[in-house]
């Protein structure tokens, strides 16, 4: 097969670099030799997927301590599945350029809502029934897992099972279960399989709705199986796996750099924030675990880049010392460190400025609210003052592009919180002027507020399409020089909403825009949001329902039987905390605010050096 | 110190564009610690030249680059050091020290030859001849003037046939930039005018880079002071 698609398709699509594998540092391991096989899929295009940390994790893992058998497959661009389809050449993986059908197990990797219709596409290309029903004995059993799994049941009747949590505390199991019960038939291997902690197996359960539509009750079919399904956690994060040999790819890609995950979880608690709250909690690598595996990955792909990456890297106890190492030992070399996103003060700026002695990056930050009372209530912990301070630190360091990220659409929003985002972004220019060494260019990224399941917001309604149009005419209006104001597409934002709160109910439009042709959701210049009205429409679907409506604390919301750890008190008193502006502070400084995760699940903070906080 | 390699790039490796291959030659050396010379400034780069850029879709059997160094190094430990970490589809072949005041490759190189492996039973004996007998050898532009005609002839040097045992490789000489730029998709088309079944053509590659001093082609690693 790989002849053939060397010679009758790769001449004839945009990259082909994306579609030939055989990458250094590829694990291509014994067919016949491995236990489970198992084909893992990210459901976008080749270079955003090899970009994805916790698919090198979950790849090496598997292929390197394993029995079993790990090989990628990502969504082939247009072009590509057009000549695939053409000559029947069915999906298949990078490594062994063998079809999707013949592998055991068929993992997607969920990282947004958006992507379920390419998950949908890469089935169908792969010749594999998109409905879990229709897949009899001879299918891969496909499951998924990643963020967005988080809230599971519009994708329920798709998957056989979902795997809730940290990927790599639970899928080593799970595939040892599967060869285990490999003779068994797939119902009584599937609940074999839901047995594990963390395994959720949609089809026996059964979902009631109450006349108004709202969910009624979500119940087991078989007593054996769990009421509510606990996420899993990586305890120690210093002593998991990390890989130290990533594939590298020979064509450029998003992140095209060696990446350190310096430490899992955050709580900041910013009420808007999903990963904050389904990632708790905080773990942290020592640095001494870091600067090996630094070194380790340069020697193996010859990188000239190192990411620190994480939640908010800048929080990490030993970023100090850390980056100072790095830049250190690499610097001659030319090798760089780069900081994704920075935290809003001084320090920030000073350990920038480290960075930045080797490679210049953009200075980002997010303050993501106009006005001190909208950021006390989304709980984003910065004044205007530290804001303006490292602003100024940073134009008299030589920086002179700031990127600065906003919400609009946020609970309790008003037209002084949007006219103050303008406000703060002429500050930052005024200071700009008074402080940097040549003009200076600030832009502002404002994405519109999707309330996300598991967050104190769950209930929270969202902003209609027209009403973010409305803003953002609102803060295009002012006429202002050097700042260059970029929106998130409302219609996206707004079918992200319906997803990420979304029900079981859902899988029928789903199903529907993707025969109608949507795929590639994610990407604007495939997006068709009329596709999606129609779908709804067909199933007679009130996406209002699920986004624009407020909800009530006693309502039974479609993911409440995933645990998380967090608890809903938790979140309602956050939620509560927010209408009033009354801040909560990261319980890493003070004491534990009761989120719930540390004694539910028997663990603990792991914070690895002593900081002045 | 500069040296100049000689490097052989698969058929697995074809698809790669001009800045994937300097990237993957950059990631090599640094895999191999070779000590290689550093530009100045912010944003420091290998100092490393390829030399004419081998297309996408088209594999190369002797392709060159040029490489600066920061210390003095054996040319056969460097090549050592350097096929232990290439990927498996490609390989330096041969390397020799070159003088700093040496002119850069991509000015020095300015003819190639391109090899078409077909599969057919078909007789390509006659072809060269009749080709080269021909005053004009008309084809649409793929290069800057896209579809503009193209008169080939006064680009193309020599052509060979070498029959194999189940394929023939037909390898012509061509010019590289001016007067003629001529590419390599541009002589598919015109093997395909004169006669040639498109579905025959399974593979090409580039099976030199030379630098041509009237009619003899040297190759970049013997014409050098
Ligand atoms: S339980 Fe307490 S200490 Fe643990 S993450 Fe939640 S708030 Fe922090």
């Amino acid at each position: 097969m790989k002849d053939r698609i060397f010679r009758d398709i790769l001449p004839n699509v945009s990259k082909p670099a994306r579609y030939t594998g055989n990458e250094v540092n590829m694990i291509k391991k014994e067919w016949d030799h491995s236990r489970i096989k198992m084909a893992f899929a990210f459901p976008d295009v080749y270079e955003v997927g090899m970009s994805h940390v916790g698919s090198k994790i979950l790849y090496g893992l598997i292929n390197e301590e394993t029995e079993h058998l790990m090989e990628r497959v990502y969504a082939p661009w247009p072009d590509m599945e057009r000549e695939m389809r053409q000559h029947r050449i069915p999906l298949f993986s990078l490594e062994s350029f063998i079809p999707l059908p013949e592998f055991d197990l068929l993992g997607f990797t969920l990282q947004y809502e958006l992507a379920i219709t390419n998950v949908l596409n890469m089935l169908d290309m792969a010749g594999i029934p998109v409905w879990s029903r229709d897949r009899g004995e001879d299918y891969p059993l496909v499951i998924a897992g990643g963020p967005v799994v988080f809230n599971p049941e519009p994708y329920a009747d798709f998957f056989d099972l979902f795997l809730i949590g940290d990927g790599e505390e639970v899928l080593p199991e799970f595939m040892d279960c599967c060869w285990e019960n490999r003779h068994l038939p797939k119902q009584e291997r599937l609940l074999k399989l839901a047995a594990l902690e963390g395994v959720y197996l949609p089809s026996f359960y059964r979902v009631e709705y109450q006349e108004d539509g709202k969910l009624k009750q979500m119940t087991p079919r078989l007593e054996s199986l769990p009421g509510t399904i606990r996420k899993r956690v990586v305890r120690d994060l210093d002593q998991a796996y990390f890989p130290e040999r990533p594939v590298l790819p020979y064509m450029n890609i998003v992140h095209d750099r060696a990446v350190l995950e310096v430490m899992r979880g955050c709580q900041r608690g910013c009420r808007f924030c999903h990963a904050g709250m389904v990632y708790r909690p905080v773990r942290e690598r020592s640095i001494e675990t870091l600067q090996r595996q630094a070194d380790r990955q340069l020697a193996n792909t010859g990188y000239d880049e190192i990411s620190l990456t994480s939640l908010s890297t800048l929080d990490y106890s030993g970023v100090d010392k850390l980056v100072k190492d790095l830049v250190e030992t690499y610097q001659h070399q030319g090798t760089g460190v780069s900081l994704p996103s920075l935290r809003v003060d001084a320090f920030s700026i000073e350990l920038a400025n480290e960075v930045q002695k080797v490679r210049k990056t953009t200075l980002t930050l997010a303050p993501e609210a106009g006005t001190q009372r909208l950021r006390d209530s989304i709980n984003k912990n910065v004044s205007e003052e530290q804001l303006l301070e490292a602003v100024k630190a940073a134009f008299q360091s030589g920086w002179l592009s700031i990127k600065l990220y906003f919400m609009i659409g946020l609970p309790g929003e008003t037209e002084e919180d949007l006219l103050g985002i303008l406000d703060l972004l002429e500050k930052v220019r005024a200071l700009g002027d008074q402080y940097a060494r040549r003009k200076v260019e600030i832009r502002a990224s404002i994405a519109s507020f999707v309330p996300k399941a598991h967050t104190p917001f769950q209930w929270q309604a969202q902003s209609s399409i027209q009403e973010l149009e409305q803003k953002r005419k609102l803060l295009t209006a002012r006429k202002m020089r050097r700042i260059k104001l970029s929106f998130h597409d409302s219609k996206t934002s707004y079918l992200e909403g319906v997803l990420s709160r979304g029900d079981r109910r859902l899988s029928l439009p789903i199903f529907a825009a993707w025969q109608k042709g949507c795929k590639f959701d994610g990407w604007s210049e495939y997006f068709n949001f009329a596709y999606w009205l129609e779908a709804f429409q067909e199933a007679a679907i009130d996406t209002e329902f699920y986004t624009t409506r407020f909800r009530s604390y006693d309502e039974v919301l479609p993911w409440d039987f995933i645990d998380i750890g967090v608890s809903k008190d938790f979140l309602q008193t956050e939620n509560e905390k927010a209408a009033l502006g009354v801040i909560t502070e990261d319980c890493r400084w003070q004491e534990c605010n009761d989120c719930g995760i540390c004694p539910a699940f028997e663990v603990e903070l792991d914070i690895k050096e002593e900081v002045q906080g | 110190m500069r040296v100049r390699m000689e490097y052989r790039v698969g058929n697995n490796l074809k698809f790669l564009g001009n800045l994937d291959m300097i990237n993957l030659m950059s990631r090599v050396l640094r895999r191999a610690r070779t000590p290689f010379a550093l530009s100045e400034g912010f944003n420091p780069h290998i100092k490393l030249s390829l030399g004419t850029v081998l297309p996408v879709g088209v594999w190369g059997e002797r392709e060159y680059l040029d490489l600066e160094l920061a210390e003095e190094i054996e040319p056969t430990v460097l090549v050592e050091q350097l096929n232990r970490v290439l990927p498996s589809d490609m390989e330096i072949k041969r390397c020799i020290k070159v003088d700093e005041k040496q002119p850069a490759l991509m000015k020095t190189i300015n003819a190639a030859s391109y090899s078409f492996i077909l599969e057919s039973n078909d007789d390509y004996l006659a072809l060269p001849e009749r080709i080269m007998g021909e005053e004009q050898l008309l084809v649409k532009s793929r290069g800057k003037q896209k579809g503009v005609d193209k008169d080939l002839r006064p680009g193309i040097y020599k052509i060979t046939v070498l029959p194999q045992e189940e394929s023939v490789i037909i390898k012509i000489w061509v010019n590289v930039g001016e007067p003629v730029n001529v590419r390599y998709d541009e002589l598919r088309d015109l093997l395909v005018a004169q006669g040639v079944k498109p579905e025959a053509i399974v593979n090409i590659f580039r099976s030199g880079n030379y630098i041509r001093i009237g009619t003899d082609f040297y190759s970049p690693l013997e014409k050098v002071s």
